[in-house]
């Protein structure tokens, strides 16, 4: 049974929608830069979306409060979701992954609440990462089934991989799958405190890579079934081909030194689809440009394809790490990638990891035929996830 | 599918003991929450650095493992409504008012999937492993993922769910005026092992799990059709454990469910948003003592949203 992906959303720092950012990917453009929009008071690099809460509420015609996880996550859902309408004979579903849900809000409360007499508790009411998922629901009109993943880096993978498998098992006819996270205090000291913050621009798989720029987004993508297909007439722009989910089991953040879990993501999701691995062209690499994640992720790009690692990139380096929006966010990058039969540029990269030499693609490469591409999220907690769309 | 072993941590004298289910009591102010010998199940130095929900989480775990005998499950699945409190509290508290260095330790174990992850490394178990957070519908998720992994290539899969108080919470929910819920929030967590095949530690069949998100129709033509697709129907049910806490008057509940028993899970549990894991353990050891061959359970912790889940006895 084939899983059909037949519209995309994205919102991040390299664009509000998904003409936006793949102008910017082909210009090599980063939209990680000094913190603008925020109202943090800081001066440092991240990959912050271009909009402030208050522009974004009113763009999306949405009450306060609600986090900016749910506003970016609605933005990118509602492009996604463009044009597709409730429909009885078509059982619609939603899942969303997040990893910091409203904590944007809920930090805002508990400096008031340390600073001042009376906080404003209406702040904590989006915390959980639930009300994160249901706001967007709300808001496109989507009821039934309605779920929240959050295996830290990895979940916007396995929201569209579990979309995938309740497809196949006849449980749903179309489903919105995605995710979201904003910038927050918490995250970029959290990094820092594990000292993988850097505090210049990012360089994936290079050898004098030192940590991660955060970032914020959301992704989202519309699986249907050929049922669906058949009522909304929509024209598929990829398939869904493979995915599996792993885990590391080595240790709580760190990823293993061979590579275990994020080797067996990819070999895994590659026998899910029955694809030679010589057959990929292009994968997106999960590339965070943490010294840990790129040693170990070429380690497990080696262990699979030997001395055929297909060309390779991280675009970590325009959008900034945008946790469980990642792997949703990278995803429409692959399908982009797929229709334009483009491959990304791999930015700020000059000399390869000692020990791996593996080389990413430096320059817009559009002279090949993309037909499969791979895309890798890694995680917080050992959860390696890994999700192949093929053309059309 | 069969329940092969369970495993719960709650206010009630429920970890380890087979006969817990005949020693509930209705919940008060004096119930504490159980503290296992945890040093049995977790290393000292790792016990140290964790917070209530993940001794929880981890210790339900491994005894299921230990019950079931499967070390290594085809997936861990982890439901968990508000995740790992504690820490969160502890890095933002630190994040807002220490300056220089924060040690990292509770950033680390701040995330949801810490639990599902400290699973798969105490386990060192490579395979599917995954956390859903979908407010009062968290478990159920788990469960339904649970059953799609059965339906694929899987045999045995470790589920459960858990969620923690903290003193904040209490805070805050008496500041929003919910007084009634305020001095009954408790902790707990109950794991399960699932498995295609029966054994002789198998207590009762799970027969499905289902959810609806955002609901606007009618929750007895829900829960009626749930069971029609499971070749069943309200007149052989013989017992519903709900988890409403309020959100449903006892004249709906009597509406919905007519003559049949009603046992509200929260007066053993107390508050927060996966009692219904709790219910599971409960529905699994009634029907393996006898006092029923299907069980309901129903779950509607926010009222816009239903969580259905069906039991039966092995013979049924």
């Amino acid at each position: 049974m084939s899983i059909y992906i037949t519209s995309v959303g994205v919102i991040s720092a390299i664009g509000l929608n998904v003409e936006e950012n793949y102008r910017s990917l082909k210009n090599k453009k980063t939209g990680i830069a000094p913190i603008k929009f925020l109202d943090l008071n800081k001066n440092i690099l991240a990959g912050e979306v271009k909009l402030s809460n208050e522009d974004l509420i009113e763009r999306l015609n949405v009450s306060s409060p609600i986090s900016r996880t749910s506003l970016l996550g609605l933005a990118a859902a509602k492009e996604a979701w463009k044009g597709h309408q409730h429909n009885d004979a078509i059982r619609t579903g939603l899942i969303s992954a997040t990893s910091v849900g409203g904590m944007d809000n809920t930090e805002k409360y508990y400096k008031q609440r340390l600073e001042t007499e009376s906080p404003d508790i209406s702040l904590v009411t989006t915390h959980d990462s639930g009300n994160t998922t249901e706001r967007i629901a709300k808001a496109l009109g989507i009821s039934g089934y309605i779920n929240t993943l959050s295996t830290a880096c990895s979940s916007g993978a396995n929201a569209i991989m579990l979309g995938a498998r309740l497809m196949q098992q006849n449980k749903l006819d179309r489903v919105l799958v995605g995710g979201s996270d904003s910038f927050t205090h918490f995250t970029e000291e959290g990094f820092r405190s594990l000292m993988i913050y850097s505090d210049e621009w990012v360089k994936p798989f290079d050898e004098n890579r030192d940590g991660l720029n955060l970032g914020e987004g959301g992704g989202f993508l519309v699986l249907e079934n050929d049922k669906s297909l058949a009522i909304t007439n929509n024209k598929p722009l990829a398939t869904l081909a493979g995915w599996a989910n792993t885990a590391d089991a080595y240790h709580q953040t760190a990823s293993s030194p061979d590579g275990k879990g994020a080797t067996l993501a990819i070999s895994n999701a590659l026998k899910k689809g029955s694809i030679n691995p010589s057959k990929v062209s292009y994968v997106n690499a999960h590339g965070t440009g943490t010294p840990n994640n790129d040693l170990s992720e070429s380690v497990a790009l080696i262990n699979v394809f030997k001395d055929n690692v297909p060309p390779f990139s991280s675009t970590k380096a325009y959008t900034g790490h945008t946790l469980a929006a990642s792997g949703a966010i990278e995803a429409v990058y692959s399908i982009l990638a797929l229709q334009h039969n483009v491959i990304f540029p791999n930015l700020n990269f000059s000399t390869p990891i000692t020990d791996t030499k593996l080389v990413p693609v430096v320059n817009l490469n559009k002279e090949q035929e993309v037909n499969i591409v791979l895309s890798n999220s890694f995680g917080f907690g050992g959860n390696n996830s890994t999700v192949i769309f093929k053309k059309a | 599918m069969y329940i092969n072993a369970c495993s719960t941590i709650s206010h009630q004298n429920s970890f380890q003991n087979e006969n817990w289910i005949n020693e509930l009591t209705l919940l008060d102010e004096n119930n504490e929450l159980i503290t296992p010998n945890y040093k049995e199940f977790i290393a000292p130095t790792a016990l140290r650095r964790m917070s209530k929900i993940i001794r929880m989480g981890l210790t339900c775990a491994k005894d299921c493992v230990k019950q079931s005998g499967i070390e290594n499950p085809d997936a861990i699945i982890v439901g968990t409504a508000l995740g790992c409190l504690a820490d969160t509290e502890k890095f933002l508290n630190n994040a807002l008012t220490l300056k220089g260095l924060i040690p990292p330790t509770a950033f680390i174990q701040s995330t949801h999937n810490t639990i599902a992850g400290q699973i798969s490394l105490e386990l060192k178990n490579h395979n599917y492993n995954v956390t859903h957070t979908q407010n009062s519908l968290s478990f159920e998720h788990a469960l339904i993922d649970a059953i799609l992994c059965l339906n694929e290539d899987d045999s045995n899969i470790l589920v459960g769910a858990v969620d923690e108080e903290i003193p904040l919470l209490g805070e805050l929910t008496g500041q929003f005026g919910l007084d009634s819920i305020k001095n009954k929030l408790t902790s707990s967590a109950s794991f399960f092992m699932l498995s295609n095949n029966k054994t002789e530690t198998s207590k009762a069949k799970l027969v499905d799990s289902y959810t609806v998100g955002l609901n606007t129709s009618d929750s007895k033509k829900i829960i009626n059709e749930f069971l029609e697709r499971n070749n069943t129907s309200l007149a052989d049910v013989d017992l519903v454990l709900s988890n409403s806490y309020g959100t449903v008057s006892d004249s709906e509940i009597k509406n919905l469910f007519d003559s049949i028993e009603v046992i509200p899970v929260e007066q053993h549990t107390g508050y927060h948003l996966t009692t219904a894991a709790f219910g599971m353990h409960l529905a699994t050891e009634m029907i393996n003592q006898k006092s029923g061959n299907q069980i309901l359970i129903y779950n509607t912790l926010n009222n816009s949203n239903i969580g259905l889940t069906l039991l039966q006895s092995l013979e049924a």
